[in-house]
């Protein structure tokens, strides 16, 4: 994993400490923007084409090696989630004149780079749940027994594009990303990546990270950009069902928490209807620290819970001091990190178009 | 378990059925005039590729021209899976342009969506009301094969009962300028077209009367497959099979659904005596990904030519 913090010991780290990777932005016009500050990894004093890309190449790599996994004679796929693709390089491309090539938008090359014996490599565009997406994928990969193992990653850097979209719909210039406060002023962009490989059950005694129960999907159906409660609470019970879990029996929810009018309000009615019978476990989310991450987001907040349920050590949610109303009824962690006994959780990411991911996971 | 196609549809701007099948009886309207097709509501800044996608798409449904009043039967067991890779280049850059010589406030809020690149597949799930799995995939050269395969996969990991699949491409500055980038494609350089295809995949159903014609794997390799018998239909024009790069333009990520929305055609139709279709779709850099198509064999039956189809 790689995001503004660091690497996935320097981030789960920083959350623990309640550090936060805000910073203002270079690179661009700000003032035309209207968007001063984001979360992003900090590689040089020039801008570079295909930072996403090299991101991805990076912590696929990372990920393969770390999981010992041999990739010869075996079916090794690769699903990538990416809200952004590279259409930060074919903005710098029209008006930069930066070198490109038409390949290059999608991540088939930056995957071979260091798989190249991967049997497909598949870019999932889903918004905000490109990771979440690509994981449903790499789950039925395997079950279809289409693939031996599965790497699954998501990435994605800011464009200016979307950043122009984020300052004209805001009202206000936004400082920090503050999820489910009542002061929240609206996203802030994040950056980076997050790769894990996925396995049937490794025969030859190789560690076990973590099992993915089931991810489930939904769509609203409703708004292009707007979010909906009835979308979000149908992709929770489909990721229960295919998980074989109640809502009694997670410990705790890394939740989507954007920080957004609406995103916050619209999750928090979603988990208290889900929750409202189970009482419900903790509830956090990280992007107060690392910004919306939008392709690689799923991922990263699915490796914090792993982390911290075998660290026993929750982070809080940075830059939450005031929780909005909709989530009195939740158990929302702000302040600082707590110990915790946990074994499954709940991984929630949703996006643009109103496309819903959700993920159970145990340790 | 087994894949059937069992509806299809092509949209490209000028072409008609008689041109290529699952057209429209006359020539397919341009994006700017999607609205006699969709209705005039909710087409508002609306890309070129969304407008297409959902022509496509309102024909594969047997939808009357108009907006539907509601979901469509099924909506809430339906998936959708679209493969395009320049359907919002143009306007990423536009945004770009407009932002630095003025500001963000001169960008129209209404583009917000089209900034994110699934705004294709949402928009189709919004406007039949489609609930189910909603997956836009961006994989290049074999990216419309890439999105029958998977929603071959989704109906059978059992998330949805029917896929809506969906390949599209603009034709505009941008899309032409990024293909220009490419290294001579084999068969040389065709003019690109803005091109729409959607198929219905649903698992198949023995019983169901009516000729069927099925999907078989997906398969993807380094090469095109050393060329099959009976109708085959070519990533590239000069290989000796059909080329629709060659009869319709370059479609890039929409070729695929387009070649399998055209062979499912050919294969119902009573005058063809083809039984099966291998189509492939790709380019060297990605590699390719092959699909085969088959009529089950009590299609013959249903396909017998009529005296009506004599007489046409």
């Amino acid at each position: 994993m790689l995001t503004c913090l660091g690497d996935a010991d320097d981030t789960v780290a920083a959350l623990l400490t309640g550090a936060s990777g805000v910073a203002p932005l270079r690179f661009v016009d700000t003032e035309k923007l209207f968007v001063g500050f984001g979360y992003p990894i900090d590689d040089g004093d020039r801008e570079r084409s295909f930072r996403a890309s090299s991101w991805l190449t990076e912590t696929v790599a990372d990920a393969v090696r770390e999981s010992g996994l041999d990739v010869s004679g075996k079916r090794v796929a690769v699903v990538v989630g990416s809200g952004l693709r590279e259409l930060r390089s074919l903005e710098r491309w029209h008006a930069d004149g930066a070198g490109a090539t038409l390949r290059e938008l999608h991540f088939d090359a930056a995957v071979r780079a260091v798989l190249p014996e991967a049997t497909e490599v598949l870019t999932v565009s889903n918004a905000c749940s490109a990771g979440g997406y690509a994981l449903a994928l790499a789950l039925d990969l395997l079950a279809l027994d289409e693939a031996d193992a599965v790497v699954v990653a998501g990435c994605d850097s800011m464009t200016e594009s979307m950043l122009t979209m984020i300052g004209r719909v805001g009202d206000e210039l936004v400082t920090e990303l503050r999820p489910f406060d009542r002061d929240r002023g609206g996203v802030l962009l994040g950056e980076g990546a997050a790769a894990l490989v996925l396995e049937r059950e490794p025969a030859d005694g190789r560690p076990v990270l973590a099992r993915i129960l089931g991810v489930g999907l939904s769509c609203d159906a409703h708004h292009e950009t707007a979010p909906d409660v009835a979308g979000i609470v149908a992709a929770m019970r489909d990721a229960h069902t295919r998980a074989g879990v109640a809502p009694e029996d997670i410990d705790l929810v890394l939740a989507h928490g954007t920080g957004t009018a609406l995103n916050d309000p619209t999750e928090a009615r979603a988990l208290t209807e889900v929750f409202a019978e189970a009482g419900g476990g903790l509830v956090t989310a990280i992007k107060g620290a690392t910004g919306h991450t939008s392709g690689g987001a799923a991922l990263m907040s699915l490796l914090v819970a792993v982390e911290a349920m075998r660290r026993g050590r929750l982070p809080a949610v940075i830059g939450l001091a005031d929780p909005i109303d909709e989530a009195a009824d939740l158990a929302v962690l702000a302040g600082e990190s707590v110990p915790i006994q946990a074994r499954i959780a709940q991984v929630n990411a949703f996006g643009f178009g109103g496309v819903n991911a959700v993920t159970i996971v145990e340790v | 378990m087994t894949v059937a196609v069992t509806g299809y549809a092509t949209h490209v701007p000028g072409l008609s059925a008689r041109d290529l099948p699952g057209s429209p009886a006359e020539p397919a309207v341009a994006a700017d005039q999607a609205h006699v097709v969709l209705g005039r509501k909710g087409l508002l800044a609306k890309e070129p590729a969304t407008r297409l996608a959902l022509c496509a798409v309102h024909a594969a449904l047997g939808l009357p021209p108009g907006r539907p009043t509601g979901p469509v039967a099924g909506a809430g067991t339906t998936a959708v899976v679209v493969s395009s890779n320049l359907g919002n280049v143009q306007t990423v850059c536009a945004v770009v342009d407009e932002m630095r010589a003025s500001s963000g406030h001169a960008v129209s809020p209404l583009l917000a969506p089209n900034a994110s690149s699934n705004i294709i597949a949402s928009s189709i799930a919004i406007r039949y009301g489609i609930t189910g799995p909603n997956f836009m995939l961006c994989a290049g050269a074999t990216s419309g094969l890439d999105a029958v395969r998977l929603g071959a996969r989704l109906l059978r990991a059992g998330r949805t009962d029917r896929a809506v699949v969906v390949g599209v491409e603009p034709d505009d500055e941008i899309a032409r300028g990024l293909l220009g980038l490419r290294a001579t494609p084999p068969g040389g350089f065709s003019e690109p077209r803005a091109a729409a295809a959607c198929v219905l995949l649903t698992r198949y159903d023995p019983a169901a009367e009516g000729p069927a014609v099925l999907l078989d794997r997906v398969t993807r390799s380094a090469r095109p497959p050393e060329g099959a018998a009976g109708l085959r239909l070519d990533p590239h024009p000069g290989l000796g099979g059909v080329s629709l790069t060659e009869r319709v333009g370059e479609t890039y990520g929409a070729l695929g659904v387009l070649q399998v929305a055209a062979a499912t055609g050919w294969l119902l139709d009573p005058a063809s005596t083809h039984t099966a279709a291998e189509v492939t779709c790709g380019d060297p850099e990605d590699g390719y990904a092959t699909a085969r198509l088959s009529l089950t064999a009590a299609s013959q039956d249903w396909l017998a030519p009529t005296a009506e189809v004599i007489f046409r």
